[in-house]
């Protein structure tokens, strides 16, 4: 049987910050644009995707997250079997969506690594090396924003006050962990 | 420390606590709230350092970041020392060392002191007038010019210290605690705006906070207690944060701000460990308010540098911000009022003040009659000629001014002295403002530039907006910030201000003297040793623009840039040249306003945070294995694994060898991969690449060759088509993300009718590589259930399969040439795949390759790497693939440029093989391709792109792009290098397996 690598498979514990990797979540990139595209997402998923950008729609399995005016990304809540990478959501929508042409469905993963930061600090932690403002942001649950730390790609969705989910691609993911976890001792 | 030298305890400084230092080696104490510079004064230390080009002594001449003299070397630590430290910015710390520099042996007795000796002799220009002939000679001219420039010595060792940076967002940044600052901030504040205060002191509040004088009240109040009120109110803001120690270095458009905050500069050596030393802030203000004030201007007379000469203002804070006197019998010279407030200052502290030297005619204004109330003795229309002292003023020579103010008159009078105050007028701080874009204007009065026209959300306020007077700075600033935040009314509309206001107002950029101006040392820029003369030189000589003369007499080009300097400079050369000021304009302000250590602006960005890393989900196996890394792009990718005692060299000969002769396994997770979905998505690769794409039969991959707009190769890979609206692209690793923008960006702009959608999943699957001529039985001992028969699964195609209960996918390409197969796996299971591959081929001895192998595998073949055998310049037809453009589709990008003039010439340079002569002979990658080494000068035909031995072949091969090289196909060739040139012969790029027999094997 093959085994399962996250690449992090950590939980810091900080004062006041929390960072954690939550893996495997499945998670799926969705593309279109077509009216057709979105009607049948809300049908597969119950959830609308949302229009307006950088904000969230989801339930309590799963999070559509804005990426950009055809772009959403889709992840679970809830962790996956390891022993097996046959994915039962991936398939619905590549069926419901990818082979009649109303967009594309592209299963990514482990394209993304899912941290949670929780705490009153992260904040101040994630203000070392990103540019974002987020005054407005952390006030606002179900908010998104994909920008930059310590010049890394990142998407970070806001799931609650001081609890955030960050994504941050995979091969990226060691480097930002170690970043993170040496910028804690500063705060 | 000189007990007469204290006043009696002050606020500012804590005279319980002494702090022990060293200057010069000399063990000395100070007070806590000291900087170096007060607790030098008070030890009754004015000899600093010496002038960088006369080696002149120089002493303490401000209290601020416009030092020019009293820089210091801090730290005997090699990892430690810093040069260029203005003493008057250093806070005192228990253990502080600090040196002179620029001078030997010693700042007392300097050899270099002989150049003032030799100072006609060397004005400006000197070196570039002298070291011009013989030219022959330079060499050895620049040995001794380099030994003797520069100022201070640089660290040895790596930084110990921790530095940070941290971004911030506000609604205003306010720049400056001093009395508009503050009215500044506490208005935004209370406006309920998240406000931000900078200042680069310790403690807010400007020169007001330690004015106390009585011809000064706000409300009826001692304008120094109202304002300590006022502070202690700002505590009481939630949404108003207060940085002091933090300064202001550049501020860049759309207000973005960098500052510099110190954080344990000013603590004990022992306090400092494990904590973050300076931090560099990156702000977004939606509004700034600029409130940096204004800095006093010197005189410019017959030396004008000894040690002992202050600006007036600065003795003011010396005496009533720290408590030290800097000097016994002080004489102040002026053109304003200002020195008579610190005439008043020292009168109190018991300081004789012998005189004051006024170059005006009159004053009639509260603060000088209240000072000649005190019995203080003015001069009116008096200059001073000259000063006495070597290393410390003891005495000044005065004289009267004639009446058109152009030379002296009646005798020469005599003052003893140790201490003397200079004042020539405030230039107000718009460094920060024209950083931004703004534009000034000149004020003639009193021959100011103020800010003007600005692009940015921001307002001056101020003296450095040209409002000197307390009741201008007061009701101005209430105004303007109203103003600026669209506002009616504040808490301070209605202020009863009481102050002296300066009417009588005089400006001689060069005092006369009674000797010609030859004679004379009257220094402008006093870091740089560049004096009034060497200006009107410049001048003579025929420069004219004021960033010319900058450049040849080195004015503001030093470390405090010129904030001293600048305004006589361009007052001597409007007066010399017969041109307005306002009209001559000034000289670019370049951030950072004050000196930034390379550690602040690196911040955290050392050691293993130097540079972001990335890492395949096959690292770790790679580093227990001994793996040496090398960097593409960002990824560590596998280079080679050395065996005990192997060189690279060896290494890579036997992991080659081992490819060949019988298995070889490869991380190649680091190519691009993006996946494509859409209607439209064949023709959208027919757009792109130069070769058809809708025939490909699903299941199936091709190699495919993108241009770009020129028709030059940009990128390259295989594509498989998975379904008949699905493909997943493979680019260069290095190229990845580039690619993937520029196809994104084609179909958002040129193609937005194309029903395509792209997604990178280059992190989504490992891709692990086995190739060899048992490769075949590795795979099927690892995915048993797969047909490999060469029928069901031939070369360029792709099968689904499982290994255990994981979906993966093999392709059967090639790179190297050998029998090959890619498995694509989602790289969670990437490593545990590459090992039970590795275990499955033990027995076939599998063999670990990294990137410097297959870079020689793909070699032998003649097969192109992007961006090595490539640079930008390369056609299709240069590589010799001309069998990859299609010659039946519409279009693609770059088809048009391939039917240039210039990319159809027949002697462009073309990608060709060479053989050295000498089979052990290997090239060097880049050397230089010649057909004749006796023509002169030589003609070189093209380079080396790659080259190796190759085990296989027993022999040196190289790639190379050689001019006409198709034609040139078994020329004899020659590559010169340092001590030999190597015959080469040229070649097919082919090496190996010319029928490809192996790929199939």
């Amino acid at each position: 049987m093959l085994n399962y690598n996250s690449p992090i498979n950590d939980t810091k514990n900080y004062s006041e910050i929390k960072i954690t990797e939550i893996e495997p979540i499945i998670k799926i990139n969705l593309r279109g644009k077509k009216r057709d595209f979105i009607t049948q997402i809300g049908k597969s998923l119950t959830i609308i995707p949302p229009i307006e950008p950088n904000t969230s729609s989801g339930n309590e399995r799963l999070n559509i997250i804005w990426l950009s005016p055809d772009e959403w990304m889709v992840y679970s809540n809830e962790k996956i079997n390891s022993i097996e990478n046959n994915y039962n959501l991936e398939d619905k929508l590549f069926n419901e969506i990818s082979k009649v042409n109303f967009g594309s469905v592209t299963n990514v993963t482990d394209q993304w690594v899912m941290l949670n930061l929780k705490g009153e600090k992260i904040y101040e932690l994630l203000s070392s090396g990103c540019p974002f403002n987020f005054n407005d942001f952390k006030n606002s649950k179900s908010s998104v924003t994909q920008t930059l730390i310590n010049h890394i790609d990142v998407i970070i969705h806001n799931k609650d006050i001081y609890d955030l989910n960050l994504f941050v691609r995979r091969s990226f993911s060691n480097h930002l962990w170690s970043w993170m976890n040496d910028s804690v001792r500063f705060l | 420390m000189t007990k007469d030298l204290r006043t009696s305890n002050n606020k500012f400084i804590d005279q319980t606590t002494r702090v022990s230092f060293k200057f010069n080696g000399q063990n000395l104490y100070g007070f806590k709230g000291d900087t170096l510079a007060s607790a030098l004064l008070a030890n009754n230390i004015h000899l600093v350092g010496r002038s960088f080009k006369y080696h002149r002594p120089r002493g303490i001449m401000t209290c601020g970041s416009e030092e020019p003299n009293a820089i210091v070397q801090i730290e005997n630590d090699p990892s430690l020392t810093e040069p260029n430290v203005r003493a008057t910015e250093i806070e005192l710390y228990e253990g502080l060392e600090a040196f002179s520099q620029h001078c030997w042996p010693s700042v007392n007795f300097d050899i270099g002191g002989i150049n003032n000796f030799f100072s006609p002799l060397i004005p400006a220009g000197f070196y570039y007038k002298t070291f011009m002939w013989p030219s022959k000679l330079w060499m050895f001219y620049e040995y001794f010019i380099r030994k003797s420039a520069g100022l201070g010595k640089s660290p040895t060792a790596p930084d110990k210290d921790i530095y940070d940076h941290k971004y911030l967002h506000c609604d205003v940044l306010v720049v400056g605690g001093g009395i508009s600052g503050i009215i500044a901030a506490k208005i935004s504040a209370k406006n309920n705006m998240n406000t931000v205060l900078l200042d680069d002191n310790p403690n807010l509040g400007g020169t007001t906070i330690y004015q106390d004088n009585d011809c000064y009240k706000i409300n009826g109040n001692n304008s120094t207690r109202w304002l300590e009120k006022e502070i202690e109110s700002l505590n009481s803001f939630n949404n108003l944060t207060i940085k002091t120690r933090t300064s202001l270095a550049a501020y860049h458009n759309y207000n973005y701000l960098l500052a510099r905050e110190n954080l344990t500069d000013h603590l004990n050596t022992n306090e400092k460990n494990s904590k973050i030393r300076q931090r560099l802030w990156k702000i977004r203000a939606k509004k700034v308010i600029i409130a940096t004030g204004a800095i006093e201007r010197p005189l410019i007379f017959n030396n004008n540098d000894r040690p002992g000469i202050i600006l007036s203002s600065s003795i003011k804070k010396y005496i009533d911000y720290y408590g030290v006197k800097c000097g016994q019998k002080i004489s102040l010279f002026t053109n304003n009022d200002s020195a008579y407030e610190t005439a008043i200052s020292l009168n109190n502290s018991g300081v004789i003040v012998n005189s004051i030297i006024d170059i005006r005619d009159k004053s009639n204004s509260p603060i000088v009659k209240q000072a000649e109330k005190l019995g203080i003795k003015t001069r009116w229309k008096h200059t001073i000629v000259n000063t006495i002292g070597f290393k410390k003023i003891n005495s000044i020579e005065i004289m009267r001014l004639s009446n058109d103010e152009s030379s002296v008159v009646d005798n020469k009078i005599k003052e003893d002295c140790d201490c003397l105050g200079i004042s020539g007028g405030w230039t107000p701080m718009v460094h920060l403002f024209t950083q931004s874009g703004g534009k000034l204007k000149f004020r003639e009065i009193d021959n100011v530039f103020l800010p003007d026209k600005t692009q940015s959300n921001q307002t001056n306020i101020g003296s450095c907006n040209g409002d000197f007077e307390l009741d201008d700075v007061l009701t101005n600033s209430n105004k303007y910030v109203k103003e600026f935040f669209n506002i009616s009314s504040s808490y301070y509309d209605n202020l009863d201000i009481v102050c002296s206001k300066e009417i009588d107002k005089k400006n001689i950029w060069l005092l006369p003297s009674d000797k010609p101006l030859g004679k004379t040392k009257p220094f402008l820029d006093f870091q740089n040793d560049s004096t009034a003369k060497d200006v009107k030189l410049a001048l003579r000589e025929g420069f004219k623009s004021i960033e010319h003369v900058k450049r040849y007499t080195t004015t503001g080009m030093g470390t405090d840039q010129g904030k001293l300097s600048n305004m006589h400079a361009l007052g001597i050369i409007a007066e010399t040249a017969g041109v307005k000021m306002g009209e001559l304009g000034t000289t670019t302000f370049r951030p950072p306003y004050t000196p930034l250590t390379f550690g602040t602006i690196v911040g955290r960005n050392v050691g293993e945070f130097f540079d972001i890393t990335r890492k395949t989900p096959i690292h770790s196996w790679h580093v227990e294995n001994n793996a040496e890394f090398e960097n593409v792009g960002q990824w560590k990718r596998a280079w080679y694994y050395p065996k005990k005692k192997e060189n690279m060299h060896d290494a890579v000969q036997r992991e080659s060898k081992a490819a060949r002769d019988s298995a070889g396994i490869l991380d190649a997770s680091t190519l691009g991969k993006i996946d494509i979905q859409g209607i439209d998505s064949s023709e959208f690769l027919n757009r792109v690449y130069t070769n058809a794409w809708s025939k490909l039969e699903i299941g199936k991959c091709r190699y495919g060759l993108m241009l770009n707009e020129d028709g030059m190769v940009y990128d390259d890979g295989v594509t498989a088509r998975l379904s008949k609206n699905h493909y997943i692209m493979t680019t260069t690793t290095g190229g990845a993300a580039n690619v993937l923008s520029k196809l994104e960006d084609y179909l958002q702009t040129e193609w937005p009718e194309l029903d395509v959608y792209l997604t990178s999943v280059t992190d989504h699957y490992a891709t692990i590589s086995i190739c060899g001529p048992n490769s075949k039985k590795i795979v099927s001992k690892v995915i048993p259930d797969l047909d490999l028969s060469d029928n069901k699964f031939p070369h360029m195609s792709f099968k689904n399969a499982l290994i255990d209960k994981i979906r993966c996918r093999v392709m059967r390409i090639s790179f190297t040439g050998e029998h090959s197969y890619e498995i694509n796996v989602q790289s969670s299971y990437g490593k545990s795949v590459w090992a039970k591959c590795f275990e499955a081929g033990k027995e076939f001895n599998i063999t670990p390759y990294g990137t410097e192998a297959m870079h020689l595998l793909r070699a032998e073949k003649g097969f192109i790497i992007t961006g090595q055998d490539t640079d930008g310049t390369m056609t299709p037809v240069d590589l010799q693939m001309d069998w990859i453009i299609s010659k039946k589709k519409y279009d693609f990008i770059g088809k048009r440029s391939l039917y240039r003039s210039d990319t159809i010439r027949e002697d462009r340079k073309q990608l060709v093989g060479l053989i050295t002569d000498n089979p052990n002979e290997v090239l060097e990658e880049g050397a230089q391709i010649v057909a004749d080494t006796n023509k002169k000068p030589i003609e070189m035909l093209g380079h080396v792109t790659s080259s190796y031995f190759s085990p296989n072949l027993k022999k040196s091969i190289a790639l190379a792009v050689v001019k006409s090289g198709k034609k040139l196909i078994g020329q004899k060739m020659f590559v010169p290098m340092e001590n030999k040139t190597i015959n080469v012969t040229i070649t097919d790029t082919v090496f190996l397996d010319k029928e490809n027999k192996r790929l199939n094997a």
